[in-house]
């Protein structure tokens, strides 16, 4: 969690100068913020600027009584994205963990191959991975029609257009997101530590739970808000496999942000998401513990 | 055990099919867009008019995908034709996706009554009423354009551009239903048959309110062209209880075509230009207008305030309304042509083809422009009923 990591880097020196800080050169002073330009200044135009700008109009026409509009309106939708977003971060969890744990510790010289075929799929484009989902899942082809003569979906029934698709393909295109920074959390454990466990006797089970997993904690917070936070902000999935009823928040606000009157309340929309998955974030990282590990 | 994916339905897959309005993802520009706000929109646009269209012995076209010869304009007939008769080049550009992305990207900008770097734009009847009205385009110069007598007569005379003074048709097209007979167990002709338990989940919808309101409506025995707010809204909430009781498989702009190219759905509604090119790879696939009338979508060509070069677009317009030009055009990009006589010029197979030369009943409507008020109550009734 470098993110969780650089302030508190930057405080220690900082708090060593405090006490003769009318010795410190200016270029140490300066330095930290030369370096911090081109990125907060990037934030501050494209970030900062076009935020401020939608908050003003999610204000508009109706003031703040476009937020409770936009809730009462769309409550089902609202709830429906943040639990395909919390089941296909899980399913990340369980899928990318110990694919990660598997390629960082048993690797060994293949840890590369393994690394380049979980960013493989990424070399093709989004939509068109998500496009061939359709040809393998459509009612008439060979995954509906094994599933159907085996007997767990009925005749009439498909994949396509239902919840578990949605998810499962939100899983699958975020996956890489949650295994690559686990990998590299596990992939920097000191195994000696481990070595130490087994020789006070732990058992690898509980070896795994006090120091593998905690250690891994970084990462797998890391993996969680990558997958997550695009996941809840999804409009492609749900719009090429699902159906009316699988709609999230992302298809409501890319199909009606073009009609003039929705604008505001889309805005109000795209607040609350923000302010719902920032909540989420910081409900999550305490629950984690996160800060004490970073 | 299971069948072998047919090698027709991988390749009409594999292939992007761009309709009127440009696949998912363009939204997404848009929204980026929209979110700088006025100032870096401004911005944005008067870049685009100092990079492009700025010479004035050119012009500069923005106008939808499919509407020019293989959508490709350097080597389009009409075009080419335009620059050697006229020595006049033309910029094509098949970037406008949606009207309501064109809106987000330049309205603004139109409205200070700057350029946006463009000589001819082409917008939806409902949405060129709107910049008419509020002046953001300029009237057409007849001794220019003198071929804007041939506009055929049904569209020569809207309410909202008495005699056509400022906007011709570039395309129109049709909405009504392809259906796989196979699977429906025969012919269609009703457009109920939308709403029928029996095809449950079997059945696309169009998100474009003004198609979809406008079958139901007709289904009801209501007119789209002249019908009341409660008569639309009538329409939608038939369209919510059919949602409710699981009736649609997908309520959905451009993608409804993968979902019916693979037979997974069996009756769309659906625009005639798609339907066109879905039949060339799947010959099974039937396209009807119900008997109780279809829907006629005309998307006009207008010149922007602060055009550099308005006489070329004039000109460019009035090269296209030669009905011998018109023709092949016309039979090239599959749509109804809006010239007099174009027909004249085209094979006989085009003459026959329901897409360019429809029938004369079942009849076409097209949605009546309802006030911005009105619109935007059916909108939010609409999104309501088929989104939340």
């Amino acid at each position: 969690m470098t993110a969780a990591a650089a302030p508190s880097r930057f405080r220690r020196p900082r708090r060593e100068n405090d006490g003769d800080d009318s010795g410190v050169s200016a270029r140490r002073w300066f330095t930290p913020w030369l370096l911090i330009a081109p990125g907060g200044l990037w934030l501050l135009i494209f970030f900062v600027v076009p935020l401020f700008s939608l908050g003003r109009l999610s204000l508009q026409d109706g003031g703040l009584s476009n937020y409770s509009t936009v809730i009462s309106d769309n409550s089902t939708v609202i709830i429906r994205t943040f639990v395909y977003a919390t089941i296909s971060t899980l399913a990340a969890i369980i899928i990318g963990y110990p694919l990660a744990y598997v390629i960082a510790t048993k690797g060994g010289k293949y840890k590369n191959l393994f690394l380049a075929l979980v960013i493989l799929p990424f070399f093709v484009t989004y939509l068109v991975r998500t496009l061939s989902w359709k040809i393998l899942l459509f009612d008439n082809g060979p995954v509906v029609g094994i599933l159907q003569s085996i007997g767990i979906l009925n005749d009439n029934q498909g994949i396509l257009g239902s919840p578990f698709a949605v998810v499962a393909a939100l899983t699958y295109n975020f996956l890489p997101f949650m295994v690559l920074p686990i990998y590299v959390s596990l992939e920097k454990l000191d195994r000696r530590l481990l070595d130490a466990a087994a020789d006070l006797y732990s058992s690898p089970a509980r070896a795994f739970r006090k120091i593998t997993l905690r250690l891994s904690l970084p990462g797998l917070f890391a993996g969680t808000l990558l997958t997550f936070i695009p996941a809840a902000g999804d409009f492609v999935n749900s719009e090429l496999l699902g159906s009316d009823r699988t709609v999230m928040i992302g298809q409501i606000i890319e199909k009606n942000f073009g009609k003039e009157f929705f604008r505001p309340e889309l805005s109000a929309l795209s607040f609350m998401l923000m302010a719902m998955i920032l909540v989420g974030v910081i409900v999550y990282a305490r629950l984690l513990g996160t800060e004490e590990i970073a | 055990m299971t069948k072998p994916i047919d090698p027709e339905l991988l390749e009409a897959m594999a292939q992007h099919r761009t309709s009127r309005r440009r696949f998912l993802g363009m939204g997404g520009i848009a929204l980026g867009g929209l979110a700088m706000g006025p100032t870096l929109l401004a911005a944005c646009s008067s870049d685009s008019s100092s990079s492009g269209g700025g010479s004035s012995d050119g012009i500069t076209v923005l106008n939808w995908p499919l509407y020019i010869e293989g959508d490709e304009p350097s080597t389009s007939a009409t075009l080419k034709g335009f620059t050697s008769s006229t020595g006049i080049k033309v910029d094509y550009r098949n970037s406008i996706d949606g009207n309501e992305s064109f809106n987000t990207k330049y309205q603004a900008t139109l409205e200070k009554g700057q350029g946006i770097g463009a000589d001819l734009i082409v917008l939806t009847s409902w949405n060129a009423a709107a910049y008419i009205g509020a002046n953001l385009v300029q009237p057409f110069d007849s001794a220019a354009f003198p071929n804007k007598k041939n506009v055929i007569s049904r569209l020569a005379n809207p309410s909202w551009d008495p005699g056509r003074a400022n906007s011709i048709p570039w395309a129109v097209g049709q909405t009504g239903l392809a259906y796989w007979p196979d699977k429906v167990g025969g012919k269609i002709t009703d457009v109920n048959a939308i709403f029928d338990p029996k095809f449950k989940g079997k059945v696309t919808i169009l998100d474009e309110m003004r198609d979809t309101v406008g079958l139901t409506m007709l289904g009801m025995g209501a007119n789209p062209a002249t019908g009341t707010t409660a008569q639309m809204l009538a329409a939608v909430d038939k369209i919510e209880k059919a949602r409710d009781a699981g009736q649609f498989k997908k309520v959905t702009g451009n993608s409804y075509t993968e979902d019916l190219a693979i037979g997974d759905t069996w009756i769309a509604v659906a625009w005639s230009g798609d339907v066109a090119q879905l039949q060339a790879d799947n010959p099974g696939l039937e396209w009807v207008i119900p008997s109780q009338g279809g829907m006629l979508w005309v998307d006009n060509a207008m010149i922007p305030v602060g055009a550099k070069n308005p006489e070329g677009a004039n000109k460019l317009l009035n090269y296209v309304y030669d009905p011998a030009v018109a023709g092949p055009l016309y039979e090239s990009i599959q749509y109804i042509p809006p010239v007099t006589g174009a027909t004249q010029y085209m094979t006989a197979t085009a003459q026959a083809s329901p897409f360019i030369v429809p029938p004369a009943t079942p009849p076409l409507y097209e949605f009546d422009v309802i006030s911005p008020e009105a619109a935007e109550e059916v909108e939010r009734a609409f999104v309501a009923a088929t989104e939340q």
